[in-house]
Order: structure tokens, then C-alpha cells, then sequence
């Protein structure tokens, strides 16, 4: 549930983790000083960061599991960088938000309806920026929950993994997108 | 995953072998479970099967995430429901459902309705919880070992201070361990008996001599040893197929 205060939530989402960054600075840069709460990353928990050093006999997350994982990241950037600035009338950039991953789990078959009630819990976004960018063929799996999503279900299964391909990532960005008007006030995209 | 549904169905219903069984211990801490998981498995090995042990919390990718946090006390009510369902889809991916396709009897020490009991028991939405299990695998048989708060407490406390969060000290807003427990375990208990009768629990009173317990163990699986394979887990199993591209570890493609 929404705090009730003035505070303003800009979403970034797609499938390049350094694109989204970028555009998720430009546009915190077009916010006013007074106003600007800074920017909510992926992984500000660092759930992602440990999964990444665990050794490999662990085992490699599937994609159910690496959404169950981004939502218990997102819980925590909402607990101490999204509601408390949004408790302050301040604007904060999310980036990436739910779209993102919704599109991740989509393109992995993922039920639309289950990660709907799952992110339940999040605040919904007053805009969103979709970053166009394709994913970097050099990008590691630490540049962004995407690229490292993919790393995950290419070891699991190469053929599983043929689905996480970039244009059925970009579509279902798209579709996930919040169906309402995004505020003129918009910095560049990355093309 | 049509396709994948039909191999689940028929390698679950196949009457030529012996098909994977599932069985879950549940009970609120102090309940001795632990103690008659071990009689059971030692027994059932006995009897020729090929037993396999899961444990709560227990993944070896997930696990020390948990730790790492719960040791800080960095975890919201929302985020531990989230990282222990997390660890549970893991094991299930990892450990249960390979074991169960290759005819083995998995023994899970705790289930979902651990996470459900204790979840709810911090005051989160049961519909949302049960929501990050899905898709659900169910066990054949539960058994759910009940106690009293007040035999919970003095069990658990006799030994040992029960740490910050297995005391509900996060949501009881009490400092004391041994009050907060008594009071964190009562609302747990609460949850599981709504569960209980909700999900068909196997009660065992765990009040009782531990021999009774294990002889009535013995008989209840008895009976429901040859209860046929629910069709609701079709979906668990054709997602965790369609994860591996349809490879398995034994028992062909």
C-alpha cells in the first residue's frame, strides 16, 4: 500500500543492466534537488552479489527461484531506499522495478498471473521509463538481473535457455509496462 | 509442458515399480519431530526402501543467505518468507523431485506449512504466502506433531535460549527470549491447527512416550502407504522437467 505522502516513484525498466543505470542517472539528474530521493538499484541487498561467489556444487537457481529472490531484493529496497523517501514527498528512481522481472519470468514461462500476485506488495510506479537498449553481448552477469538470469538458465539448460532470447525479453518488457501515461517530464531514452 | 505433464502422470502412476513418496514431519520447534524423523527413516530403511532426508532451510545455495541475515537480525517479515520460500523451490528443484522420479521415499523434516505457520504467525497474508510455494507439490502423507505452547516453551528453553527470530522477537516487540518464544510459538501453533485441518494432517500427540509415537507412525503410514499419486502435482513436476529440457537423472528422457 501507498504511504500517503507526495513522494514520487519513477520506474527504469528493460534488459540491458548498464542501460537501465544510465538512463535511471539521467533522470535523476532532471529531478530537482530539493525533491530528488537518488536512485534504488538491483541487488542493493546484496542477495544477487552472494548468489554469485556460492560455489558451484550449490546448485544454479532456476528462474522461479531467482524471482523469489528479486522480490525479497525489492522488499528490501522498498523497506529502506523506496517508501522512506516516498514518506518524504521526495522523488526516487527504482531501477529496474517490477517490469523488469515480470519480463524475465515471462520469457522463462513463468506464470504472469502468479508473479502479478507476488509483487503485490510493491508500490506502483508513477512512471516508466523503458530502456530500448539491447542486452551487451559482453555483459557479465553482474551487470543487471537480466544478464545474470540469463547466465543462470543458460547453465541450467541451453534449451530452456533459448527462450530468454533479447527480442522476446523486449516484447515482454513491453507488455509488462504499467498501462497509464507516462508524465511529459522524461530524460532521453537509450536507444 | 502438456507433454511433460503426461510423463509426470505416467511415471507417478506407473504399477510396475515403486513410485517416489513423499512424507512431511511438521510441528512447532520442541515437538520431536526430529527425533522421530530418525526412528522412521531407520525404520522404513528396514523395510527396503531407499530413504532420502530434506531439512528445512537446509540448501547449501540459499542457506548461508539466510544465515548471513538472520545473524545481522536484517530480515522483515516479507523478506524471510521470500528467502526461505526461495530455499524451499531450490531443495525442491535440487533434491526432492530428482529423488522422487528416481522411486526414492523423500522424508522432508519441515514443509511449506512450516513457512505457512510461521509466516502467518508474523501477521502476513496466508493467500500470498501459499502463493510463493506454487506451483504446490504435496506430500502423500503429513504428519503434524502436536503440542501445547507451554510443552513447546519448556522444551526448547530447558536447553537452550531460543534465538531472535525463532522467538518471533522481530514481531513480538518482546525482549525477553523465553516470553517471546511462549507467546511467538503460541500464535505458530494457532496457524498449524487451522492447517491442519485444512490440509488432512496426520496428527501424532506428541505428548505421548516416544515409543507410542513411533508405533503410531508405523501405522499411519501403513495406512496410507498405498494412497494413490495426487494429479495436483503434475504441474510442479512438468516445470522442474521443462527446467531440465526434459533431461532427468536417471530414467531416460
Amino acid at each position: 500500500m501507498r504511504p500517503a505522502a507526495t513522494g514520487v516513484i519513477i520506474a527504469v525498466d528493460g534488459i540491458n543492466g548498464a542501460a537501465i543505470l544510465k538512463t535511471a542517472r539521467a533522470a535523476a539528474a532532471t529531478i530537482p534537488r530539493a525533491r530528488r530521493a537518488g536512485v534504488s538499484l538491483w541487488d542493493a541487498s546484496g542477495l544477487f552479489g552472494d548468489l554469485m561467489i556460492a560455489p558451484p556444487a550449490a546448485g544454479t537457481p532456476s528462474a522461479r527461484t531467482l524471482v523469489l529472490v528479486y522480490a525479497a531484493d525489492l522488499a528490501f529496497r522498498l523497506r529502506w531506499e523506496i517508501r522512506p523517501a516516498i514518506e518524504q514527498g521526495k522523488t526516487v528512481v527504482a531501477a529496474p522495478y517490477v517490469a523488469t522481472v515480470v519480463a524475465f519470468g515471462r520469457a522463462a514461462g513463468l506464470d504472469a498471473a502468479w508473479m502479478e500476485d507476488l509483487f503485490a506488495f510493491a508500490i506502483r510506479p508513477d512512471e516508466l521509463l523503458q530502456v530500448r537498449a539491447r542486452p551487451s553481448a559482453h555483459a557479465g552477469g553482474r551487470s543487471g538481473f537480466v544478464e545474470f538470469g540469463r547466465e543462470c538458465l543458460e547453465a541450467l539448460s541451453p534449451s530452456a535457455a533459448r527462450a530468454i532470447a533479447p527480442r522476446t525479453l523486449a516484447k515482454m518488457t513491453e507488455a509488462a509496462a504499467p498501462r497509464r501515461p507516462i508524465a511529459p517530464r522524461r530524460p532521453a531514452r537509450e536507444r | 509442458m502438456r507433454d511433460f505433464r503426461a510423463r509426470a502422470r505416467e511415471r507417478f502412476t506407473d504399477p510396475t515399480r515403486r513410485r517416489g513418496f513423499l512424507v512431511a514431519f511438521e510441528g512447532p520447534d520442541g515437538s520431536g519431530k526430529t527425533t522421530q524423523r530418525k526412528l522412521f527413516k531407520t525404520w522404513l530403511r528396514s523395510e527396503g526402501h531407499d530413504v532420502v532426508t530434506t531439512k528445512w532451510n537446509s540448501s547449501d545455495l540459499i542457506k548461508p543467505i539466510i544465515k548471513a541475515r538472520k545473524d545481522a537480525r536484517a530480515l522483515s517479515p516479507e523478506e524471510f518468507s521470500l528467502l526461505h520460500a526461495a530455499d524451499f523451490r531450490h531443495r525442491v528443484e535440487q533434491q526432492i523431485l530428482p529423488a522422487l522420479w528416481d522411486g526414492k521415499t523423500v522424508i522432508a523434516d519441515r514443509f511449506l506449512f512450516t513457512g505457512l505457520a510461521r509466516d502467518a504467525a508474523r501477521g502476513l497474508d496466508l493467500d500470498w504466502i501459499l502463493k510463493l510455494y506454487q506451483p504446490l507439490l504435496w506430500p502423500d502423507l503429513v504428519f503434524y506433531f502436536s503440542v501445547s505452547s507451554d510443552t513447546s516453551s519448556r522444551r526448547v528453553t530447558a536447553t537452550r535460549v531460543p534465538s531472535f527470530y525463532e522467538s518471533g522477537r522481530d514481531v513480538t516487540n518482546v525482549d525477553d527470549p523465553v516470553e517471546s518464544y511462549y507467546r511467538f510459538v503460541t500464535r505458530v501453533i494457532r496457524e498449524y491447527e487451522s492447517l491442519s485441518v485444512i490440509f488432512n494432517f496426520l496428527t501424532v500427540d506428541a505428548e505421548q512416550p516416544m515409543n507410542q509415537q513411533h508405533h503410531h507412525l508405523r501405522e499411519l503410514y501403513r495406512q496410507g502407504e498405498n494412497r494413490p499419486w495426487s494429479t495436483w502435482n503434475e504441474d510442479a513436476v512438468a516445470e522442474w522437467l521443462a527446467l531440465r529440457g526434459g533431461r532427468t537423472a536417471k530414467g531416460g528422457a
